[in-house]
């Protein structure tokens, strides 16, 4: 197999969907409902807030390591103010729940720092307090005497759906629904319009059919990750682990392309496929979702075999330290049989075909 | 170019059924026959898009499509449909396979002015006419200089200016030593182009010499001559019968005779008399294997 062949070949699939409205269509749709949908949907449990006014001569590394120390237990509002007596007056007023004052070095004594706490301050804030020391510590530069990490726990009987909250796994659906279209219209659209065309068989001149196809599996792989990786920037998506997230991406991407070049060729017209190819995902990206409903039965028997539903919960898994689903190898192992399938009937049917 | 007792069978069907032939460098071949007869099929496996079933085909000495590689950047084909990406320009169309073949992508630039098609270079094909793509098509099988030249229908659904240059083309490139390996619906482009024809009919070769040998080979056997009378009315005898041989004689003996127009035998007639019936008369059952 030449390289060479095979990104030439690429660069032409990819100017060619930038050409091709269908195509454009089919990427850009999903990112646009994720950005709706992100910008629509509220989460039911947001973060804790707790309005802090900071009085800092340096260059707000007390606010940064502040915010560092808090993690994702606390959304913190941080509020500069010139001044202690204006940080009193903030507290005092209720309009801040506390104000970490840090007065300069004096000579060869350390610099000293002040907490106002409003005496009717929530837990939150109090814990906020507590956690001041240590970031007073490392902003000085000075490794604390220990690290604390705060984070969040959830009640222990939370569904996965409770843990993601509804912004989140809307979004996750959405990107499941993207690879979907990538995969199982995109790259069957182009392939089949090359058999329609005949422009396959031109190329089949010049290149090997293996190149042709992976050429084709490439630009699906292209599609879907600068789709998902938009789909992030654009819904501003907290993704926990991002290696598990990117992962179970490309899992999904790979289960499905095999089966997408499939489909272009034994579906040569493209323009079927892109009438009817949604009729038929949509089902499918349904049942990825049913994952953060469903947790037993026949239903979850069904989910346990399909690529799109053990993707979601690896996906999920991503986007939360909590683990929602604790996918594991039984996830990826499925994953990689549906991919293994698509490539094996894929070669059969090549070999058959002579393409 | 060498095909020997070469067999392709799709299920019950036997697109090409035991066909031998050869073509040498330099030659013009033209392989005719109705649609389904397998000429397409022939082109498929002597450029290793198709395997056949039975049978060897060698093109420049390597066997097909086993040894493909070693040939690949040494012939090409001329297709039946304008195959071409539509949305790109023409220069696009053929940079990537200037890249395919691992040519500069001047070269490009250089069959575009060949085909006179410079000046259009950076227009989308889609906005091009039948004209131009099959120009465009022509321009990207001569990119890599091919040996060996497939050329499938290569005329159809061009005006006659461009046909015209299209076999001047043609007549050139195998001045310069390559082989064309030409099926046409065109008897007349046939007999003008081709040294050397074969009749396929039904997966086998049923005549092969050279288009006068042919013709000859039907003339000899009936003779025909138009006769324009004094009268201006016409008449054609055939000469091989005793009764209008008789009536030749009579009618010069008469002086009544103002012209007489001996009728050769084109290469359609060849091909009735051979396939049972003339090209335009095929099937499309070739699409379907």
């Amino acid at each position: 197999m030449s390289l060479r062949r095979v990104f030439a070949i690429l660069g032409k699939d990819l100017r060619d969907a930038f050409r091709d409205g269908r195509i454009l269509v089919l990427l850009l749709l999903p990112i646009g409902m994720a950005v709706f949908y992100n910008a629509t949907i509220q989460d039911e449990d947001e973060l804790p807030t707790t309005k802090v006014a900071v009085v800092e001569s340096a260059g707000g590394e007390v606010a940064r390591e502040l915010r560092t120390a808090t993690g994702k237990s606390v959304e913190l509002d941080l509020q500069r103010v010139p001044s202690t007596a204006a940080a009193r007056k903030l507290v005092a007023d209720g309009e801040v729940a506390l104000a970490v004052v840090v007065g300069a070095a004096g000579g060869a004594g350390p610099a000293r720092a002040q907490v106002l706490v409003a005496r009717d301050a929530s837990p939150t804030a109090q814990s906020v307090v507590a956690l001041v020391p240590d970031a007073l510590t490392r902003a000085a530069g000075r490794t604390p005497t220990a690290q604390t990490q705060v984070s969040g726990v959830a009640p222990a009987d939370q569904k996965p759906y409770e843990i993601l909250e509804p912004r989140s796994v809307t979004v996750l659906l959405v990107i499941v629904l993207l690879v979907a279209f990538v995969a199982m219209m995109v790259v069957p659209i182009q392939t089949a319009e090359e058999l329609e065309t005949g422009t396959f068989s031109a190329l089949r001149l010049a290149s090997t059919g293996p190149e042709v196809l992976a050429a084709k599996a490439l630009a699906g792989f292209i599609y879907g990750l600068a789709g998902i990786g938009l789909t992030i920037v654009l819904t501003k998506l907290d993704v926990d682990d991002p290696l598990l997230f990117v992962g179970a991406s490309l899992g999904l991407i790979a289960s499905l392309v095999g089966f997408g070049l499939l489909l272009g060729l034994l579906v040569p017209n493209s323009n079927a496929i892109n009438t009817y190819g949604a009729f038929f995902l949509i089902p499918f990206v349904g049942l990825a979702g049913a994952v953060f409903f469903v947790e037993s039965g026949v239903l979850m028997t069904i989910l346990d075999v399909l690529p799109f539903s053990q993707a979601a919960r690896l996906l999920g898994d991503g986007l939360s330290a909590q683990k929602p689903f604790d996918a594991g190898l039984v996830s990826w192992l499925v994953i990689a049989g549906w991919a293994l399938l698509g490539y094996v009937i894929l070669a059969r049917i090549t070999s058959r075909r002579e393409l | 170019m060498q095909v020997e007792n070469l067999a392709k069978h799709y299920g019950d069907v036997h697109a090409l059924d035991g066909v031998s032939l050869q073509a040498a460098a330099g030659e013009v071949f033209g392989l005719l026959g109705h649609n389904g007869a397998g000429k397409s099929t022939m082109i498929r496996i002597l450029t290793g898009r198709a395997r056949p079933t039975s049978g060897l085909a060698t093109v420049l000495g390597h066997e097909v499509p086993r040894d493909l590689a070693a040939v690949r950047g040494q012939i090409n084909l001329v297709a039946e449909i304008p195959n071409v990406y539509q949305r790109a320009t023409a220069r696009e169309n053929l940079e990537l396979f200037c890249t395919l073949y691992g040519l500069p992508k001047r070269r490009a630039a250089e069959v575009l002015e060949e085909v006179r098609l410079s000046k259009v270079a950076k227009r989308k094909v889609k906005t091009f006419s039948t004209g131009m793509r099959q120009r465009l098509l022509l321009a990207r099988a001569l990119l890599n200089t091919p040996r060996v030249l497939f050329m499938d229908e290569p005329t159809r659904g061009l005006d006659p200016q461009s046909a015209r240059d299209l076999r001047q083309l043609v007549t050139r490139l195998a001045e310069e030593g390559a082989t064309i390996f030409l099926t046409t619906h065109d008897m007349n482009e046939a007999d003008e182009l081709c040294a050397r024809v074969a009749f396929l009919a039904e997966g086998r070769i049923v005549a092969l010499d050279t288009p006068r040998a042919l013709k000859l080979s039907l003339g000899a056997e009936a003779p025909e001559v138009d006769v324009v009378l004094d009268d201006g009315s016409e008449l054609r005898l055939r000469l091989h019968e005793e009764r209008d041989a008789a009536r030749l004689q009579e009618l010069v003996g008469e002086q009544r005779i103002r012209a007489v127009h001996s009728r050769e035998p084109t290469l359609a007639d060849v091909f009735i008399e051979l396939a049972g019936r003339s090209l335009d008369g095929g099937d499309d059952d070739e699409a379907a294997a």
